[in-house]
């Protein structure tokens, strides 16, 4: 009785920490074959009923090898982050719109500054050839958006 | 400034910074950054051909001397400064 007891247990962890319904299924009919005791056989569908009746949800907290997915609007965040932060850019005449030179009076060489540090935020190098073209931070955001397969 | 001077100035700006920041002492580091990032400012108006040119020269022999230090500097390894710590 102790032994089924313990697998009870288990069975409940297991439940506890489930991440596919199926796993405490599969348990409980071992569980079946195992003991001849239908009061704990009851009790372990139920906690199989219950946890199947439940909507799924799972959301996935830690990335290990991989990054948290991109949206539209995360990129844009982080782009205005890193320009907001960039010491020689006003944060309050930033918008999306506004060019780098004309705007904000930057010259040319900030403007690599702003794309390295673009590069640190996100991880991947931005060509040479690729990076004149960015002189607005909504031009920046496309180019993200289209080189990490981000849509709509 | 001719187009292609022009991209030869911004593609050694970018990798003077970029090997500059591989250097591991904190102060060498920042000096590097820093001088890097002056000199280019203050001669961002130079316009004569032949003084751009031997700026850009200078600038490729410097970019390997911060190469060559990085990688010596990584090899010997430095103690952080108490600024860089986390905490």
């Amino acid at each position: 009785m102790a032994t089924l007891a313990r697998t009870g247990r288990s069975l409940n962890s297991v439940a506890g920490f489930v991440l596919r319904t199926t796993v405490p299924r599969l348990s409980a009919i071992a569980l079946l074959h195992k003991t001849q005791d239908r009061r704990i056989c009851n009790s372990a569908l139920k906690i199989c009923t219950l946890n199947i009746s439940k909507p799924f949800t799972f959301s996935q907290l830690r990335w290990y090898a991989g990054k948290a997915p991109l949206t539209l609007e995360t990129v844009q965040k982080r782009v205005e982050l890193v320009l907001k932060l960039y010491d020689k850019i006003n944060p309050e005449k930033l918008s999306l719109d506004s060019h780098f030179m004309n705007d904000l009076g930057l010259d040319s060489l900030d403007q690599v500054e702003i794309i390295m540090a673009i590069e640190d935020e996100f991880g991947f190098e931005i060509p040479d050839a690729d990076s004149e073209r960015l002189m607005r931070p909504r031009d920046i955001v496309q180019y993200i958006a289209d080189k990490e397969d981000v849509f709509e | 400034m001719a187009a292609p001077m022009r991209q030869t100035v911004l593609s050694l700006y970018k990798s003077l910074l970029k090997e500059s920041a591989k250097i591991t002492d904190y102060n060498f580091r920042l000096y590097a950054l820093r001088r890097t990032k002056d000199a280019f400012k203050e001669n961002k108006n130079v316009s004569d051909p032949t003084r751009i040119k031997a700026l850009i020269q200078k600038a490729q022999e410097n970019l390997e001397v911060v190469k060559r230090q990085a990688i010596v500097s990584q090899l010997y390894g430095s103690t952080k400064v108490v600024i860089e710590s986390k905490t």
